[in-house]
């Protein structure tokens, strides 16, 4: 089944087309926490793979690798949103369906800018902060 | 969650990380996650809800925020 509408993907391939640099998605699979229920059978690290890869299909400029367990991270499935294979510290942790898809296209989208998008005043506060700040956005698919 | 991409993309002292919280149903109990977006900061539950970006700015710079 393919993980967006036609329509959806005709979008997110002209949303791609202006990517200014190729972004990675690094898929990190590990011990996932007891399923959900309702899940069934679901299996959320080989459905956020297939996720990944399916936006990868989208863009040239858009690649995907699956690792086993890497160090560093904390839950799985997770994937890191990577411009030019670098981590940035920008990521994803579990299976990103539903609404939350347009959150990795949205990061994919970000990653894939050459300058930041925000303000020049939030762009200069940021240069000034003296210790590290580990912002967790909780969210959910629907 | 844009935001907070940003911001990490802006910055190597910032990282951005969205956790589905129905995934991860034990720390999202930790940070107290009853509504979406839930918005922690250095593991601390902060605010809900989505804010401009000078807000959410103000709110993640400022030193109570961690």
């Amino acid at each position: 089944m393919p993980i967006l509408r036609p329509d959806e993907e005709a979008r997110v391939r002209e949303l791609f087309a202006a990517l200014e640099r190729p972004v990675e998605l690094l898929v990190a699979l590990g011990p996932e926490p007891t399923p959900l229920p309702g899940a069934h059978d679901l299996d959320f690290g080989s459905e956020t793979v297939r996720i990944a890869e399916g936006l990868a299909e989208l863009s040239a400029n858009v690649s995907c690798r699956v690792e086993q367990e890497p160090a560093g991270f904390p839950r799985f499935p997770a994937i890191s949103i990577q411009p030019e294979a670098q981590d940035v510290g920008v990521r994803y942790d579990g299976l990103p369906w539903g609404y939350e898809l347009g959150s990795l296209v949205g990061g994919v989208l970000e990653a894939g800018k050459d300058e930041p998008t925000l303000r020049p005043e939030s762009r200069e506060a940021l240069a000034t902060l003296d210790r590290d700040l580990a912002i967790d956005v909780f969210v959910t698919p629907t | 969650m844009l935001l907070a991409y940003r911001c990490a993309l802006a910055s190597p002292r910032v990282t951005a990380t969205a956790i589905e919280a129905n995934e991860f149903p034990r720390l999202a109990e930790e940070m107290e996650v009853w509504a979406v977006p839930r918005i922690a900061v250095n593991g601390v539950p902060q605010w809900d809800g989505s804010v401009p970006e000078r807000t959410f700015l103000q709110r993640v710079l400022s030193p109570g925020y961690e």
